[in-house]
């Protein structure tokens, strides 16, 4: 028995060597350590035992002195179906905000939703995304939120407040009150409340309205909407102040579209032609060709002279040369055909002026499309007038109001407030105690969009479904579901729309596709056609106004926080630099750098880099009067002032937001001015300095880039003419490496022009060190800044997905601030003249350099390179000296200076300032990355490539058996952008779109920042081609930037 | 061995009638004596100052460096300024101690002791900076290449960083060992005369026993200059391994070559300006001016000017060569420092570094004890000013304009830099109660060459023609013979 052998496999019974040598073989893979014979024959192994022991002993205790607090986690007692932990789950949405629209898909991991991205199916945004749309996750979390139904100010029931509110709506006139609608079930529902309460109105209101444009379309095509504007068919844009790529309308399509015409490559060098007129500086003025500014009174006389010029050829007389020089050409241009204009007055007759101008110039049909009009604005100004009117009356018994906040964003908060008082029965749907909720008797919290089921329609015919990503957090309840109950309904809203949804779709599976999807559109391309311009264009011409010889200001919306709302408690956003000034946390009064200097608040080397800000006080013309800090903004036109919505908060809408004199800015809205008809964004003002100062966040100090190889920038036309101008540039900034420094006798002297081979020679030469051949993946990005039109929604998408701390104001103008991509913005041009200012935005982040300064200077190998060319940074292994941050020449190490989010192993020490502290209250804590270190206290840290999603696409591969597909996996920043200027891949696989992109495509516009200090980074940018006649920023007669260090 | 006879144009090295017992007496009396007020003041000052130096570091280790005012542009502001002036002020002592030993200058034995001792004190303070400037401080041994259970885990022996950790290390080790074995004699002179119990035990202990035998005494000699022998290419290598940390950067302002020898003249320039604040206090609140000449500080502010041209020098060497190379980035750096919004550091440097010690070539200057005292002060400021001008305004206007910053200090690291103060000073209040503050066996090894009575009594030599000087010393072998006349006083 005992000689009996039990044998695992044929090939331990045939015993073939291999097989058996495997099977010993208990560790298969290397081990870390040496277990050579060496170290068993060591001369004093005995000895050194106590040493090893003595300094583990010390190490333990070391080590567990620093003890982590106990966290608590409650493990599921049924297991929910959907969830598996560790795997996230995807449910397309629709984003919606008033008339603010974004189809998504919500990302959730173990039950709540973590990060928005945008839903690429639906042909209107592609996938894209804003600031907001990204920085949205964080409202469902904020710790602002109502947690139950109010009534007079104390916790009731639905039961409770559904009698008490039919009961107090019948009888009295009412009004139902919301923002632009998109929801057609909403829509519904409205309808049958109203035609239960045939007492009740629905009004639609918003704070930033178009009504203007709505009454202009309505007077000249007949149709009280919007029409659909395809930019990327237009190959001349001209726009009247209106910022389509930041804030009017629906910024997301139009960057997209807008994006189409501004890609160019040597092989195809097409690029369209932008014009911008603007009172101050936005971010479509920034990506403009021509960019022309006119006081705001102003814009009406640029719109007749261009529509004259476009008509009969008439020569403009405009207040200066170069608003002349530009409506001259922009009229030629347009008259070329697929021209198109927009205008962001919100006055009647200026747009009645750009509709005949579309008219003339053949647009409608081509660039504007009359046949699927767009439904994202619907208020108009007048009927909230004559509704104050009437409450003032007292001849108003009830109002309800959703999605607006008008005691805080009309023009009169006051007089809407003592109006709102009159009325016995008010309610308020908001998510928060805003100014308005805090005025209601009633308060019936609406979900989050996160929470609720819904739809919107954006356009006619297209839609996008919403579906909860997660239960509701509150006692709170949809909007539609009050509507339906206190219209005695018995059905629930969720059974509403899916029977309206059902009969729509006509069946089970279509509508399980439409959940899936999200989107419900159309085949094919979207239908384009005109519209007859029927509208009185020599009366409007005659009505439109003159401009004032007054300083003027502009109530503009910030990129990040729009009109306020929720925005303005959502620390993401209001940490996100201004994408012009750079600013943070508050508002400010932009003004041009000469105002400046009459303001005694001049920009220059000096105070640039001094944080406190010389204080105005600006008086409007109804009398609002505030004091602002001043922002010196070069390309504001020297007569207007800029001053952004969205501050100067009640404390109850949230801590981050809450404002007083110290903190949280002043709001804006009351120096709009209504003329009767519409509300106009602007006002005239007079300034006067004051002693004071006050400190302005800002994350730049200096706007220029000082005509360094930071920066690419050429003309068309240079670049037409000769498409390797970049590349020369680029041989002879490396030239040292890459040729000879002298000539040789008989040979011409060549000028240093970058190919493949000195690209090869550069990286040999370069370095002392041998270079590494990288095998496998190698990952690489391309940033192009040709379409980056600078708004923001990557830094958001990063923050999001790779829980980058908020720092708050403090830190923030210690430049503590952690965002690992952050965009740098420059200014070239004459200060005093704002038309000279050009503007370019640059996205930087970690380059993952392949020879990297950051890596060999760490004490500890805390950051080293991966094999796949990933500069990475051990957190754990960190301690913090930050010679990796001085040595890194991009400055894009961020180290976590204070406490920021509690992972640090000391108790009680984080950092706490009053404003953002939210962000670390369990409940905000809920909206983090789990697959994401938090990074604690004393750690550097940086753009990782999302490294997160790189591990998850490669794993995904293997798993399926497959190499990793181009465009498997995307970096945040690069699914977050609207204009897609951001491309990441395997710059080793040669199929792939990167590979293809730097080696050809866009070889003629590639480069590298700061190529000749040889880091050799991962990522490369696309030079700017500006299709304009100059750049002024390498010319120091044209850029005095350059000379006055501003 | 020893020259016996010194010439008389040379300035006596020791002041008034000495002879070795008053030697003795002069510098162990205060050890043995209750110190006076002005000691105490100054050590509760001292003791003030390091307790809010460690409440300061308390408050960034607790907090975290957000506490202080450096930045995502400028990493380092005042805490590696610090270190970098620390650490110079250290080489004066063991420059002194080492090269001054080897070259035979006899001078530096009134110095010496006390120079050696600011050496070790500022090391020490030097060492909290890169310590406490750390993010994770608990964490920092992890520098050390010590054995570990991470596998493979050893240090990053590319980084200039691990450098400094084995240069400073051993700079202190080997310094703290020479400054002792030159005290051993000291100490047992001490022990010899102690009156109590406690003081003969205390000072039994720390002279090892001592004996004063001709075996100690050789053994001794071998040993410092062994010691001397391996300081030497320390005093060049310490801050010859801290300019690395800028050096081998890809910072403009920080890549450059020139500074090793830069580091180090600079580094000799300061410590000598610090040797010369402490003398001329020391000298005067413990009566040993007798030891501690105008002659002395003459030879130290002799070598601040050369250091400090040699300094001057390396700053137009870099405007040079920024212009010279033209190349883009060093000559928007030197533009910065020049013009931008931190000139007022790089003025107060040339101001304090290249212009100032050049004063030291009127001889009445370079002999006047106040002037001596003010401009000690003023090159050391400088030498701050130098060490901040390189490491803020390098970085806060680097490659990217965009990343640009600006920085000041707050109260914690202005706390941390008053604490050095107080360590510094604490340590050296106490070591001038305890400690001989001149090294008593070296003043008596110059004492009868170089005493100022004993170079009197040479005077009838001085004389002699001739060939009767040469008739006497070839004739006369024996030392007291030839120094007959010195001895005839007592």
């Amino acid at each position: 028995m005992s000689q009996k052998q039990y044998w695992s496999g044929p090939e331990e019974l045939n015993r073939i060597n291999s097989q058996i040598e495997v099977a010993g073989d208990e560790f298969k893979e290397e081990l870390p350590f040496d277990l050579s014979d060496g170290i068993f024959n060591a001369t004093t192994p005995r000895r050194d035992f106590l040493k090893f022991l003595g300094f583990s002993t010390l190490a333990a205790t070391l080590v567990a002195s620093c003890e982590m607090p106990v966290r608590r986690a409650i493990p599921y007692a049924i297991k929910p179906e959907d969830i598996v932990p560790g795997v996230p789950n995807y449910y397309a949405s629709t984003f919606v905000d008033g008339g603010d629209y974004c189809p998504i898909v919500i990302k959730t991991r173990d039950g709540r939703p973590i990060k928005i991205e945008g839903n690429e199916m639906s042909s209107i945004t592609m996938g894209g995304t804003s600031a907001r749309v990204q920085a949205s996750v964080l409202n469902l979390y904020d710790k602002a939120r109502i947690r139950h139904p109010y009534a007079d100010g104390n916790e009731a029931t639905f039961d409770a407040i559904d009698k008490m509110i039919k009961e107090g709506i019948s009888g009295k006139a009412g009004y139902l009150v919301t923002a632009s609608l998109l929801s057609p079930t909403t829509k519904e529902i409205i309808t049958q409340f109203l035609a239960k309460y045939t007492n009740m109105k629905h009004i639609v209101y918003d704070a930033y309205s178009y009504s203007g444009m709505l009454l202009a379309n309505e007077a000249s095509y007949g149709k009280r909407t919007l029409p659909s504007y395809h930019f990327d068919k237009a190959s001349t844009i001209v726009s009247i102040g209106a910022d389509f790529l930041g804030t009017w309308i629906a910024p997301i399509e139009y960057a997209k579209a807008y994006a189409q015409g501004r890609k160019i490559s040597a092989k195809n060098m097409k690029l369209s032609k932008h014009y911008q007129v603007e009172a101050m500086h936005t971010i479509t003025g920034a990506a403009a060709d021509h960019r022309a500014t006119c006081k705001p009174s102003e814009m009406g006389s640029v719109a007749v002279a261009l529509y004259n010029a476009v008509t009969t050829g008439a020569a403009p007389s405009l207040p200066s040369a170069n608003l002349n020089e530009l409506v001259k050409k922009a009229a030629a241009d347009l008259k070329k055909g697929n021209g198109l204009v927009v205008g962001s007055s919100n006055d009647v007759n200026i747009q009645t002026v750009i509709n005949a101008i579309n008219d003339a110039i053949g647009a409608n049909g081509v660039t504007v499309n009359w046949t699927v009009t767009s439904n994202y604005k619907q208020g108009v100004d007048k009927d909230m007038a004559d509704m104050i009117a009437a409450m003032e009356a007292g001849s108003v018994g009830s109002v309800l109001l959703h999605g607006v906040n008008p005691v805080y964003d009309y023009l009169d908060g006051k007089k809407f407030a003592a109006a709102l008082a009159k009325v016995p029965v008010t309610v308020s749907f908001a998510d928060r105690l805003d100014e308005t909720a805090q005025k209601c008797k009633y308060i019936v919290p609406d979900h989050n969009f996160l929470e609720s089921w819904g739809d919107a329609e954006p356009k006619p015919g297209y839609y996008s479904l919403m579906q909860p990503g997660i239960s509701p957090l509150f006692k709170t309840r949809a909007i539609q579901d009050s509507l339906l109950i206190w219209a005695g309904a018995t059905q629930s809203y969720a059974d509403f729309w899916k029977d309206y949804w059902m009969k729509k779709l006509g069946g089970q599976e279509a509508f399980d596709k439409a959940l899936q999807d999200g989107i419900v559109e159309p085949a094919g391309e979207m239908a384009n056609g005109g519209a007859k311009f029927a509208g009185n264009i020599s009366d409007a011409i005659g009505k439109v106004k003159k401009g004032g010889s007054a300083v003027e200001l502009v109530v503009y919306q910030k990129i990040a926080i729009g009109t306020g709302g929720a925005w303005s408690n959502n620390p993401w956003l209001l940490e996100m630099p201004d994408p012009i000034t750079r600013a943070t946390w508050d508002n400010y009064v932009c003004v041009s750098p000469k105002r400046a200097k009459d303001l005694d608040a001049e920009l220059n080397g000096f105070s640039e880099v001094d944080s406190k800000k010389r204080v105005i006080t600006i008086k409007g013309s109804n009398g609002y009067t505030v004091n602002l800090p001043v922002v010196v903004v070069p390309g504001m036109h020297n007569d207007v002032v800029a001053v952004a919505v969205g501050f100067g908060r009640d404390a109850k809408v949230g801590r981050a937001a809450a404002s007083d004199a110290t903190k949280g800015g002043k709001n804006a809205f009351p120096f709009m001015n209504f003329n009767g008809l519409t509300m106009e964004h602007h006002s005239d003002v007079t300034l006067t300095k004051t002693e004071e100062k006050y400190d302005v966040a800002l994350t730049q100090t200096h706007n220029s880039y000082e005509a360094r190889p930071v920066v690419h920038e050429y003309t068309l036309e240079e670049f037409q003419k000769d498409p390797n101008v970049l590349l020369k540039e680029r041989g002879a900034e490396i030239a040292e490496f890459t040729h000879d420094p002298w000539i040789e006798e008989g040979k011409e002297a060549k000028e240093p022009m970058l190919d493949t081979n000195s690209d090869e020679a550069f990286r040999e030469h370069g370095t002392m060190y041998t270079n590494y051949k990288y095998e496998g993946v190698k990952w690489g990005m391309s940033i192009d800044l040709n379409t980056c039109t600078g708004c923001g929604a990557c830094v958001i998408g990063c923050m999001a997905e790779n829980n980058i701390s908020v720092v708050g104001k403090e830190h923030v103008l210690k430049m503590h601030e952690m965002h690992w991509l952050r965009i740098d913005r420059y200014f070239s041009g004459m200060p005093n003249d704002p038309d000279t200012i050009q503007t370019v935005f640059q996205p930087m982040l970690c380059q993952h350099c392949d020879n990297a300064p950051c890596e060999n200077v760490c004490p500890v190998s805390a950051t080293n390179h991966s094999s796949e060319g990933l500069n990475q940074m051990a957190y754990n292994r960190c301690i913090g000296t930050k010679y990796c941050a001085n040595n890194c020449p991009y400055k894009v190490r961020h180290f976590n200076w204070m406490d920021w989010n509690g992972a640090d192993c000391f108790d009680d020490n984080l950092y706490e300032d009053g404003r953002r502290d939210d962000v670390n209250d369990d409940l905000t804590r809920m909206v983090l990355n789990p697959d994401v270190t938090v990074r604690s206290r004393g750690v550097m840290e940086k753009c990782s490539f999302c490294v997160q999603r790189l591990q998850d696409a490669k794993l995904s591969a293997k798993k399926e058996g497959h190499p990793l597909k181009d465009g498997a996996v995307r970096t945040a920043c690069q699914q977050a952008c609207p204009s897609d200027a951001i491309m990441f891949g395997n710059v080793k696989d040669k199929d792939s779109k990167i590979a293809k992109l730097r080696k050809d495509e866009q070889l003629e516009r590639t480069f590298y920042v700061l190529e000749h200090i040889h880091t050799l980074p991962s990522i490369n940018y696309l030079a700017k081609i500006r299709n304009t006649e100059e750049i002024n920023a390498l010319d120091e007669n044209k850029n005095e930037m350059l000379k006055y260090h501003i | 061995m020893h020259l016996k006879y010194e010439s008389f144009i040379r300035e006596p090295l020791v002041d008034g009638d000495k002879t070795y017992h008053q030697v003795s007496e002069d510098i162990i009396s205060p050890i043995e004596r209750k110190p006076g007020r002005m000691w105490y003041v100054g050590f509760v000052f001292s003791l003030i100052l390091l307790g809010y130096g460690l409440f300061s570091v308390t408050w960034a280790v607790y907090w975290g460096l957000g506490t202080w005012g450096v930045n995502r542009t400028i990493g380092w502001g005042w805490d590696i300024t610090n270190f970098v002036w620390w650490i110079g002020i250290g080489h004066a002592g063991t420059l002194i101690s080492a090269i001054l030993l080897l070259f035979r200058q006899g001078w530096r034995t009134g110095v010496n002791r006390a120079a050696e001792a600011m050496t070790i004190f500022a090391v020490m303070c030097a060492g909290q900076f890169p310590i406490f400037h750390m993010g994770r401080v608990w964490d920092g041994f992890w520098v050390l290449p010590l054995p570990n259970t991470r596998g493979t885990l050893w240090p990053n022996f590319d980084s200039p960083l691990l450098w400094d950790v084995f240069a400073i290390s051993t700079y202190f080790t080997v310094s703290l060992l020479f400054w002792y074995s030159g005290l051993v004699p000291d100490f047992a002179l001490i022990r010899d005369r102690a009156t109590t119990k406690f003081r003969k035990m205390a000072y039994g202990l720390a002279s090892f026993g001592w004996t004063g035998t001709a075996k100690s005494w050789q053994r001794a000699e071998a040993l410092w200059l062994v010691l001397a022998g391996l300081s030497t290419p320390l005093v060049l290598s310490v801050h010859t391994i801290v300019s690395f940390d800028f050096a081998t950067s890809v910072i403009p302002g920080w890549h450059t070559t020139i500074f090793p020898p830069y580091f180090v003249a600079g580094a000799v320039f300061s410590g000598f300006a610090m040797v010369n604040t402490l003398l001329v206090l020391t000298r005067k609140i413990l009566h040993l001016e007798e030891y501690i000449t105008t002659g002395h500080l003459e030879a130290m502010n002799k070598i601040i000017l050369l250091t400090g041209s040699i300094v001057g020098v390396a700053y137009i060497t870099e405007l040079f060569i920024a212009w010279y190379s033209q190349s883009w980035g060093e000559q928007a750096a030197f533009k910065w420092r020049i013009m931008g919004p931190y000139w007022w550091s790089y003025w107060a440097m040339m101001t304090c570094n290249v212009v100032s010690p050049q004063l030291f070539w009127v001889k009445k200057l370079r002999r006047n004890v106040p002037f001596t005292f003010v401009m000690s002060i003023v090159v050391n400021i400088g030498m701050w000013f130098e060490r901040f001008v390189i490491i803020v305004t390098s970085t806060y206007r680097d490659w990217i304009p965009g990343s640009w910053s600006y920085y000041s200090p707050t109260w914690p690291e202005v706390g941390f830099y008053l604490g050095t103060f107080g360590l510094f000073f604490t340590c050296y209040f106490l070591f001038a109660k305890y400690f001989p503050v001149v090294a008593v066996h070296e003043i008596k090894f110059v004492l009868k060459t170089s005493g100022d009575n004993y170079k009197r009594s040479m005077e009838k030599l001085e004389t002699q023609s001739e060939d009767e000087f040469i008739h006497i010393a070839t004739t006369h072998h024996d030392d007291d013979h030839v120094l007959e006349g010195a001895g005839a006083h007592h």
